[in-house]
């Protein structure tokens, strides 16, 4: 018997996670999937409406941006924070700790639930609503009006994932900002096993509290390290964006290696 | 390579520790706390074997339940060594994690039907035994239709401690586990435990209700000020104690408590008599005369 890691005992405690955190999980899902139809059906664009524009003259699809980041963010750091948070409780924690599966694997099947199932459902219901408004609006487009007059070429409406794969632009943010949302769910993961309870504000405060520390850190030492010096440009102007983005996706990924290895520790060491 | 050896190391081990008469549990000189400055074991040292079941008495925050964590694995020594069958609980190895059926005081059990509930868990114990499985909870009279957020605190006790024994894991720990269960249950549960084991088993059970315990277990385990204060089978302390009712009070009483017609007494056998172990008796008088004790069971 292996005792990290066994495929078969692996395929037992997803299952066996699925009948305690998947109930909560499918209602949270239906939450979000009303919210998001909500939004979509209160902000689209409508022949019954007299502003549907945006600056370009298009239909005004931009509220689905922020909401797809916000809600996207709120879903899967909840669900993160309330994976471990059964430990904070000691009945509860000795069911799971007794359960015969190794720390590994129920590390992993954590990961599993929160940042792989909950991002590509999320993603998945997004993409689906997202589709079906914009498929709605598309078959109606001849009964939109400009200023009273019907448009006869109005130009369609693109579904978000339309947009990103057919945007060279789109498609370069998009695989630099990769890892955030996994960097979102570790460090939710992290505070839920760390913290005993109200895990979510607990994380949420430490996370300000530590972003402002080493904003406030590098400011300061940026500023002593350009003490007295003048910005020499020989050239002209150089743009670093792409060694920015390169930076953000290398940080990022290696901020979530470092929370997902830490959470792990942190289990091992969980004591009832 | 390195693997498959520790693989074949870890089933040799356990094969030992299954189908040999030796010390399942070796603690040597186990330091613990929940505090640095208030430690509840101090060089605590004793070993368990399987085929016996184990009655762990003590006062309350003496460590009873502590020590069951300790073996469990759910908490960490701070100095000395634990083994449980070869293993060091702490790791918490899937190998020892299934021979193992620790039954909480205080447990959870998740809102889902007796079925869905060994669907989940029960495939990770690879000897669990589905009909010993259905005839406990035949015996402890639980439809196996039930929901379990449904079932009364003393119904989800009998259900746990059932699907623990049906596991067929080799060290069951139990903390309490009569507290919530009715007369006829407690019954039951001594006459389960009682068929419950055999050569492999090594049962622990740790409870403030001795008399619950009265002829199931066979050896006693006493917790007090940091380390065992007893422990010996109930064959020797009758063998070196008696128990008594008497009318007066003479030298050779090692300990006495006031009764309706005299005081019931313990006393050194010295004749070799017969008597049943009054365990209450045998734990009021250990803590209350400990040095007296200790010569006769050292």
């Amino acid at each position: 018997m292996n005792n990290t890691f066994n495929i078969n005992r692996f395929g037992l405690l997803l299952k066996r996670q699925w009948l305690d955190f998947g109930k909560i999980y499918l209602i949270s899902l239906l939450v979000i999937l009303g919210v998001v139809i909500g939004f979509y059906a209160w902000n689209s664009p409508s022949p019954l409406k007299l502003n549907n524009y945006d600056g370009d003259g298009n239909l005004d699809m931009r509220f689905r941006y922020g909401l797809f980041l916000i809600l996207g963010f709120i879903f899967i750091s909840v669900v993160a924070s309330s994976y471990y948070a059964l430990l904070g409780q000691k009945p509860r924690a000795i069911l799971e700790l007794m359960t015969p599966a190794s720390t590994f694997e129920k590390f992993l099947a954590g990961v599993f639930y929160t940042a792989v199932l909950s991002l590509a459902t999320y993603l998945i219901l997004y993409y689906l609503v997202d589709l079906s408004f914009v498929k709605y609006i598309n078959a109606h487009l001849s009964e939109f009006k400009v200023d009273g007059a019907k448009q006869s070429s109005m130009k369609p409406v693109e579904s978000i994932s339309a947009q990103i794969f057919s945007d060279e632009n789109y498609r370069h943010y998009f695989l630099h900002f990769i890892s955030v949302p996994f960097l979102i769910t570790s460090v939710f993961l992290l505070g839920s096993v760390y913290f005993n309870r109200f895990h979510y504000i607990k994380t949420a405060i430490s996370v300000m509290i530590f972003t402002g520390a080493a904003s406030y850190l590098i400011f300061k030492s940026v500023n002593l390290l350009t003490r007295n010096m003048v910005n020499v440009s020989h050239g002209g102007h150089r743009n670093n964006e792409q060694l920015a983005f390169l930076l953000i996706f290398l940080i990022t990924a290696a901020l979530t290696l470092i929370f997902w290895a830490i959470t792990y520790i942190r289990l091992k060491e969980k004591e009832v | 390579m390195q693997n498959y050896l520790a693989v074949i190391k870890i089933e040799h081990t356990l094969v030992y520790y299954l189908t040999n008469t030796v010390e399942m549990i070796k603690i040597s000189n186990l330091d613990f706390g929940y505090s640095k400055h208030k430690p509840l074991f101090k060089n605590m040292s004793m070993q368990l074997s399987n085929g016996h079941i184990y009655g762990l008495l003590g006062k309350n925050g003496a460590g009873k339940s502590s020590l069951l964590k300790n073996l469990a694995g759910l908490v960490y020594a701070q100095g000395g060594s634990l083994e449980v069958m070869g293993f060091n609980p702490a790791k918490r190895q899937p190998a020892l994690l299934e021979q193992i059926c620790f039954i909480p005081e205080e447990f959870y059990l998740p809102p889902v039907k007796i079925d869905s509930y060994i669907k989940a868990n029960a495939p990770f114990y690879k000897n669990f035994n589905h009909s010993y499985f259905a005839e406990l909870l035949k015996e402890f009279d639980i439809p196996a239709s039930n929901k379990l957020i449904n079932m009364s605190y003393g119904q989800k006790k009998k259900f746990i401690i059932a699907f623990g024994l049906a596991t067929e894991a080799k060290l069951v720990i139990m903390d309490e586990p009569t507290n919530g269960l009715d007369i006829p249950s407690k019954a039951q549960f001594r006459k389960i435990m009682a068929s419950a084991l055999t050569d492999e088993r090594c049962i622990i059970i740790s409870t403030h209700q001795v008399r619950d315990l009265d002829n199931l277990i066979d050896t006693v385990i006493m917790l007090d000020e940091n380390d065992v204060a007893l422990k010996a089978s109930v064959e020797q302390i009758t063998e070196k104690l008696t128990f008594k009712k008497v009318k007066e009070l003479d030298e050779s009483i090692i300990y006495a408590e006031p009764s309706l017609s005299g005081y019931n007494a313990v006393m050194p056998n010295y004749h070799n008599e017969e008597s049943k172990l009054d365990m209450e008796l045998l734990f009021n008088a250990i803590l209350a005369e400990k040095t007296k004790f200790k010569p006769l069971f050292n």
